[in-house]
C-alpha cells in the first residue's frame, strides 16, 4: 500500500461532506466533545477508512455490543495499542497489496487512543509506529485530560491541581495532582524526524480539525494529531458548552493549535494571533471557574495555573510548543 | 530423465535446528506478516526469518516491535484484515504479550507463534520451563508441543492449516524447548513448496475480513447480556478443533509421509507394557533411550508423549493409559498449591482419566526445570518408582521433585 | 413485609451523589430501627455517562437472613417504591443497546409507590408513565429536579426531602424519626431535618388504577442465543444512509435500530426553521448526529437519537432559532420539520409557545441545571430560590 488518500481540504462549513460514518446510538455522555472528534475524524476520512479505536471512553461507551455506531470498518484495540494496530493493519494490508492478494488502493488507517492510552500506556507504541515509514496511518490522541472511561482517573495528560477520583481534593492537600501535563505533539515531533505530519486539533474548530485528519492522511508514513477535547463529566461543566470550552481554552492560550508539516510548524486560528501579538490571551481564570474539577482552587492555585501559563508563552523557545532554553536561561533563538 | 527429477524433487535434506526450521517453513507458507522481538531462546528464529528475508528468499512485512506485547497487538491486527502471520516469544516475553495473547482468542485471530519455552523470571534464566507457554492454556490458544527439528517445521505447518480453518479460527503457539530444540541442529527434510501448497490452502478471512468493502465493527463493547454467549462459541470453536486437527494430520501423512499414527499422541514401545512415563517435548529423547535400556534389561515400560496440550487429548490418553498398571507423568512445569503440589500436566491428566472405566494408579514427577537436563538416570529413577507403585498398589509419594539438590 | 426494597431512578453523573445518598441514609437510618441493610448502585450502570438513566438500590430487612434470601438476586426483581428523581424519566428508560424502553413503573410493587420530584401536576405524569395491569400510588414531592456534577455537589435538600417523603409513602421501610435523626447526624445544618419533615407533611398520594397511564407498547427485543449470533465478535456496521426521508436531496444517516438514546434526554431542541440561516453548526457540531439534513439545507433534529445535550443551542448564532425547552411538555418524538411543513402556521404558533415554557422555566430557577457552571454558583442558586421546594 504506498499510495495515500488525496482528499481535497474542505473549504468551509457548507463544504463539509454531508455522510456521516459514525452515527447515532452510542452511548457517550450528554455533550461528548470526544464523539464529535469521531465524528469528524470519519466524515473527512470517507468511506474507505479502517479505524481502531483503543480502549477508552471512545471504545466502551461507543460500540456496545451487539450493535455499533460505526459505519466504516472499526476494530477495538487494547489500551496500549494504537500504535501497533495502526502498525499492524497497515502492514497486513501492505503485504497483501503487495503479493496481489487483494486489490492496491489507498486506504485510510486510522487508529486513536485517548490520553491514557496515548501518553500514558502506549507510548512507547505509538514511539515504534512513527518510526516505521513504510506504513501509513494516521494515531489520534483524543485527549479529555483523565482516564474517563474508568470514572475519571488522573493521566500524565490531566492538568495540575485538577480533580479526579485518584486525585481528589482533601483535608491535607488541597493539589493532589502535582505532575504537569505531557507536551505530547513537540515531543514526538522532535523524537520523530521523520514524520511529515504532526498536529493539535480541537473539534471547537470543525473545519480545521477535518483537515488536519486530510492532512494527516495525505502525507506517506504515520501521522500524529493530539486532540483536545473538553469533557463534561470528568471536568464538570453544562454539556451544552463542551464547544465553548475548547475555544475557551485555546483564548486562554491553555491548548495550542498548530501543526508540523514536514517539519515546519505554523500556529493556527486564535494561538497563531497569539503569538503574533495580535491577541490579547484571556486569562486562564475564566477557562477554571466554569469547571468543577478546579472548584477547590484558591488564588494562589489560579496563579501558579497562570505563571505556567505564561511562561509557556513569553519564555519557551517556540512559544506554546517547545520549552527549551540556552545556557544563560533565555529562550532559546 | 534424471535431471528433471532432480529439479523437480520434492524434499531437500538440510541440517538445521528446530527454530531454523520453522523459519524456512515461514517462506514455505508464504507469510505475510511477522513480528520479532529479541529475547531468549525463542529469538533464534527470528534471526533465520530476517535473513531469508536479506536474502529474498522470504516475502513479507517483518516488523521488529517495540515489545512482545506490541509483536502479538501486530500480527492481531494484521491477521484481522487477511494476512497470514508469525511471531514468537520466550518466558517473562510471552507474559509480557500476555494481554495480546489473551485477546487474539476471542477476536477469533489464526496467530501462529512458536514459543521457544523458558524459565520465568526472578532470577533471570534462560533454561527450559513449560509455565510460560502453559499460561495461556486457559484462553481459547492451541498448544502444541514438538520433539524434533522435523516436527517443528511440520507442526508450524499444521498450525497455520488448523488455526486458519474458518470452523477453527483460533490462534495456535508451538512450543519448542528452549536450546534441546532452538539451539541445536538435526537433519531435517525441507519439503518443496508444491507440497505445501498442496497441503495449506490461502488463508481466507472471509466474512470477518476488516476490510472497506466489508465494513463491520469487531468487538464492540460487551455487558453481561452477551459475552456467555460469546465464551461459548469459541469453546465450541475450541471443540471442532480436534476434527480439524485429525483431517490435517491425515493430510500431512499422505503429502509429507510423516507425522505417526496419531495426530495427539505419540506411543513408544507401549504395546505390552505394565509402566509407562507421559510427558511433552525434548525429553522424549532421554525417555526412548531410558525405555530402550530397560527394555534390554526385561522390563515392560513405554513412554506416551503428548502432542497437542490445547485442544487435550482426553479420549486418547483415557484409551491408552487404562492399559497400564502404572503410570508417571513428567512435567517440566510447576503449579504451586495445585492439588497434590503437582504440575500442569499432572493435573490435568489426572483429570481426564477419572471418569474412565479403569483408573490407573498415577504419579506425578517435576522435572528439568530452568533447563536442567532430564537425564537417563532421572527417567530410570521415574520408572523405578512408577514400578514399584504398580507392583505394591500403593502411593507413598503422589508427586516427586526428580533431580533437585537437598 | 419483612425485606423491602427501593430505587432510585437517576441521571448518570448529574444524580450520582443524590442517589448515593439518598440510598446510604435509607440504610443507616434502618439500623436506628435495628434492621439490616445494603445500597448499591447498579454495577452494569458504570462506568456512568452524564444523562444516561441508572439505577441505585436500598434494600432493608428486619434480620441479615433475610437480607441474604432477597441479596440472592443481585438486582430486586421488584421494589416497594420507585423514587423518581427526575420527571422525565418517568418516559421510560433505555440504559443499554438491546434493553429496550422499560417503563419507570416496571419493578414497582402491587400497591407500591412511584414516588417523583416534579412540578408537574399529576394527570401530566400519568400520562406519560406507561400502563400498569395492577394498582399502584404516585406520590409528587413538589420541586425542580436536582442536577449537579461529578465533583461539587448540589446540597439543596432535595435528599433529605425524599427521605421525608418515603417514610410517609413507605413507613414500613423506616419511620420519620429515624431519617431525621440519621440525617442530624450526618449535617450540621438543621434545616434539612426541618425539609424532610415538612415534606413528609406536604407529599401527595393518589392511587393509579390498572390501565391509567400511557397505553404504548415500550419497545423492546429479544437476545439471539450463541448458535444465532455471528461469530469472532463481528457484527455488520450501519449503512451509510442517504436521502432526506428515502427521497432525493438533504442526507439521512442510518442510525442504530437497538440503542436510540432518547430517554437520556431532559430537554430537546425546538427548531425555528424560518430564522434558520443553514449555518450548519447545529448539524456539524452534534456529538449524537442527530440532524437530519433536510433537502432546502435545514436541519430537523432527530428525536429518537437526540440525548439533549444542547450543544446545537450554544453554537447556533441566531436568537431563538434552537431553543432547549424541558421534556416534560412532549408527548412523542415526532418531526419538527413535518409538521412545520404541513401546518407552518401552526407550528410556529406552537414554537413560540415551546419558547414561552423555556424562558418562563427560567425565571423561576427551575430551566436548565446540568451539572456546574461556575464557581460558587450552586451556593448563590440556594440562597437566591432557597433550599428546594422551600415554598
Amino acid at each position: 500500500m504506498t499510495l495515500t488518500s488525496t482528499l481535497p481540504m474542505i473549504r468551509g462549513v457548507h463544504n463539509s461532506p454531508l455522510e456521516e460514518y459514525f452515527t447515532s446510538g452510542h452511548r457517550t455522555c450528554q455533550g461528548c466533545e470526544s464523539a464529535l472528534v469521531m465524528k469528524l475524524m470519519v466524515k473527512a476520512s470517507g468511506p474507505r477508512t479502517i479505524v481502531l479505536g483503543s480502549t477508552g471512553c471512545m471504545y466502551v461507551a461507543n460500540t456496545t455490543y451487539y450493535s455499533t455506531p460505526w459505519v466504516v470498518p472499526w476494530m477495538h484495540t487494547q489500551l496500549g495499542s494504537a500504535g501497533s494496530a495502526a502498525v499492524g493493519t497497515a502492514a497486513g494490508l501492505k503485504a497483501l497489496m503487495n503479493k496481489n492478494k487483494i486489490k492496491d488502493e489507498p486506504i485510510n488507517i486510522i487508529s486513536f487512543c485517548g490520553d491514557g492510552g496515548g501518553a500514558d500506556m502506549g507510548l512507547s507504541a505509538i514511539s515504534a509506529a512513527l518510526t516505521h515509514m513504510a506504513y501509513n496511518h494516521l494515531i489520534l490522541m483524543y485527549d479529555n485530560e483523565s482516564y474517563a472511561n474508568t470514572d475519571i482517573q488522573v493521566s500524565g495528560s490531566s492538568p495540575w491541581g485538577a480533580n479526579s477520583t485518584f486525585s481528589p481534593p482533601g483535608k491535607l492537600h488541597r493539589i493532589m495532582n502535582q505532575r504537569w501535563k505531557k507536551n505530547m505533539a513537540p515531543m514526538l515531533a522532535v523524537g520523530h524526524p521523520g514524520v511529515k505530519y504532526i498536529a493539535t486539533a480541537c473539534a471547537s474548530y470543525a473545519v480545521d480539525f477535518m483537515n488536519k485528519i486530510r492532512k494527516g492522511l495525505k502525507y506517506s508514513g504515520p501521522a500524529f494529531i493530539h486532540s483536545y477535547d473538553p469533557c463534561p463529566k470528568g471536568w464538570d461543566y453544562d454539556p451544552m458548552y463542551s464547544h465553548e470550552l475548547g475555544m475557551l481554552a485555546v483564548e486562554a492560550g491553555i491548548w495550542v493549535q498548530y501543526e508540523i508539516e514536514e517539519g515546519k510548524l505554523v500556529l493556527n486560528g486564535p494561538s497563531r494571533m497569539i503569538a503574533q501579538g495580535r491577541r490579547q490571551r484571556k486569562p486562564v481564570v475564566e477557562f477554571l471557574k466554569r469547571q468543577g474539577r478546579f472548584a477547590h482552587f484558591v488564588d494562589e492555585d489560579v496563579d501558579y495555573y497562570q505563571s505556567r501559563i505564561d511562561e509557556m508563552w513569553e519564555k519557551w523557545w517556540l512559544p506554546g510548543v517547545i520549552p527549551l532554553f540556552n545556557e544563560a536561561g533565555e529562550p532559546k533563538g | 530423465m534424471t535431471t528433471e527429477v532432480k529439479d523437480t524433487a520434492l524434499e531437500r535434506e538440510e541440517l538445521i535446528s528446530g527454530a531454523e526450521a520453522i523459519a524456512i517453513a515461514c517462506a514455505l507458507a508464504d507469510v505475510d506478516v511477522i513480528t520479532a522481538y529479541p529475547i531468549r531462546p525463542y529469538d533464534t528464529v527470528m534471526q533465520f526469518v530476517s535473513k531469508l528475508i536479506a536474502d529474498g528468499e522470504l516475502k513479507c512485512e517483518y516488523i521488529v516491535a517495540e515489545s512482545e506485547h506490541s509483536q502479538f497487538e501486530i500480527v492481531k491486527h494484521a491477521s484481522a484484515v487477511g494476512a497470514r502471520v508469525f511471531s514468537g516469544s520466550s518466558g517473562v516475553g510471552w507474559f509480557y504479550a500476555f494481554e495480546a495473547l489473551a485477546v487474539t482468542c476471542g477476536l477469533r485471530l489464526p496467530v501462529v507463534a512458536m514459543v521457544g519455552n523458558r524459565a520465568l523470571d526472578d532470577p533471570g534464566a534462560f533454561g527450559c520451563e513449560h509455565n510460560d507457554a502453559l499460561a495461556v492454556r486457559d484462553l481459547g490458544w492451541m498448544l502444541r508441543w514438538v520433539d524434533t527439528a522435523q516436527e517443528a517445521m511440520d507442526a508450524a505447518f499444521m498450525a497455520w492449516r488448523v488455526a486458519e480453518d474458518k470452523r477453527v479460527f483460533l490462534p495456535c503457539a508451538i512450543s519448542t524447548d528452549g536450546a534441546f530444540l532452538t539451539h541445536s541442529q538435526q537433519i531435517v527434510m525441507i519439503p518443496d513448496k508444491r507440497l505445501v501448497d498442496e497441503f495449506l490452502p490461502p488463508y481466507d478471512r472471509g466474512e470477518f475480513v476488516l476490510h472497506p468493502d466489508n465494513p463491520i465493527t469487531i468487538a464492540p463493547q460487551v455487558n453481561e447480556d452477551w459475552l456467555m454467549e460469546i465464551r461459548r462459541q469459541t469453546d465450541a470453536a475450541m471443540r471442532r478443533a480436534r476434527d480439524v486437527i485429525t483431517e490435517a494430520h491425515n493430510d500431512l501423512k499422505r503429502i509429507f509421509n510423516r507425522g505417526g499414527d496419531d495426530p495427539f499422541i505419540e506411543e513408544y514401545m507401549t504395546d505390552d507394557a505394565d509402566v509407562v512415563l507421559v510427558g511433552m517435548g525434548t525429553l522424549a529423547l532421554p525417555l526412548k533411550v531410558t525405555v530402550r535400556r530397560l527394555r534390554e534389561q526385561g522390563r515392560k515400560v513405554g513412554f506416551v508423549r503428548i502432542k497437542w496440550f490445547r485442544p487435550f487429548p482426553q479420549p486418547e490418553l483415557r484409551a491408552v493409559l487404562s492399559r497400564f498398571k502404572a503410570v508417571g507423568i513428567i512435567d517440566r512445569d510447576y503449579s504451586l498449591g495445585s492439588p497434590d503440589n503437582g504440575g500442569v500436566l499432572y493435573n490435568e491428566v489426572r483429570s481426564a482419566l477419572y471418569d474412565g472405566d479403569k483408573r490407573v494408579p498415577i504419579v506425578g514427577y517435576i522435572a528439568g526445570l530452568g533447563g536442567r537436563e532430564v537425564t537417563v538416570p532421572m527417567t530410570t529413577e521415574m520408572f523405578d518408582y512408577t514400578q514399584k507403585v504398580a507392583d505394591t498398589g500403593i502411593i507413598e509419594e503422589p508427586l516427586r521433585w526428580i533431580g533437585v539438590r537437598d | 413485609m419483612a425485606v423491602t426494597a427501593v430505587e432510585v431512578v437517576y441521571r448518570g453523573i448529574f444524580q450520582k451523589s443524590l442517589s448515593r445518598n439518598i440510598c446510604r441514609t435509607i440504610v443507616l437510618a434502618a439500623r436506628k430501627e435495628g434492621k439490616i441493610g445494603t445500597a448499591f448502585g447498579r454495577y452494569g450502570d458504570s462506568p456512568e455517562r452524564n444523562g444516561i438513566p441508572a439505577k441505585y438500590f436500598a434494600i432493608v430487612a428486619d434480620d441479615p437472613t433475610e437480607l441474604e434470601e432477597t441479596l440472592a438476586a443481585y438486582e430486586p426483581k421488584e421494589v416497594a417504591v420507585t423514587i423518581v428523581v427526575d420527571d422525565t424519566l418517568c418516559k421510560g428508560v433505555e440504559s443499554w443497546a438491546w434493553y429496550g424502553l422499560q417503563p419507570i413503573n416496571e419493578l414497582t410493587v402491587e400497591g407500591g409507590t412511584v414516588l417523583v420530584t416534579s412540578i408537574q401536576p399529576e394527570e401530566d405524569l400519568v400520562k406519560d408513565m406507561h400502563v400498569k395491569d395492577v394498582p399502584y400510588n404516585l406520590s409528587i414531592i413538589k420541586g425542580a429536579k436536582s442536577f449537579s456534577g461529578l465533583w461539587v455537589y448540589k446540597d439543596d435538600h432535595t435528599d433529605v426531602r425524599i427521605l421525608g417523603a418515603l417514610a410517609k409513602v413507605c413507613p414500613n421501610l423506616v419511620g420519620l424519626e429515624a431519617y431525621v435523626d440519621t440525617i442530624a447526624e450526618q449535617s450540621d445544618d438543621e434545616l434539612k431535618a426541618h425539609s424532610a419533615r415538612r415534606a413528609y407533611d406536604r407529599v401527595s398520594v393518589s392511587p393509579v388504577e390498572p390501565g391509567q397511564g400511557n397505553p404504548e407498547e415500550p419497545f423492546s427485543f429479544d437476545k439471539p442465543g450463541w448458535t444465532k449470533m455471528g461469530e469472532a465478535i463481528v457484527i455488520p456496521g450501519i449503512e451509510v444512509g442517504g436521502g432526506f426521508r428515502g427521497g432525493e436531496g438533504g442526507y439521512q444517516p442510518v442510525r442504530n435500530d437497538v440503542f436510540k438514546k432518547f430517554s437520556t434526554r431532559t430537554m430537546r431542541p425546538v427548531i425555528n426553521f424560518e430564522t434558520c440561516t443553514k449555518c450548519t453548526l447545529c448539524w456539524l457540531q452534534c456529538p449524537d448526529s442527530c440532524f437530519d439534513v433536510t433537502p432546502e439545507g435545514l436541519y430537523d433534529s432527530d428525536m429518537e437519537s437526540c440525548c439533549g445535550c444542547g450543544v446545537c443551542e450554544d453554537v447556533c448564532p441566531v436568537p431563538d432559532c434552537v431553543t432547549m425547552v424541558n421534556e416534560e411538555v412532549f408527548d412523542d418524538n415526532s418531526s419538527q420539520h413535518d409538521h412545520w411543513k404541513r401546518d407552518r402556521d401552526g407550528y410556529m404558533k406552537w414554537l413560540d409557545e415551546m419558547i414561552v415554557v423555556a424562558k418562563s422555566e427560567k425565571e423561576v430557577g427551575a430551566g436548565r441545571s446540568h451539572g456546574f457552571r461556575e464557581w460558587g454558583e450552586y451556593q448563590k442558586q440556594i440562597e437566591m430560590t432557597g433550599v428546594a421546594g422551600d415554598d
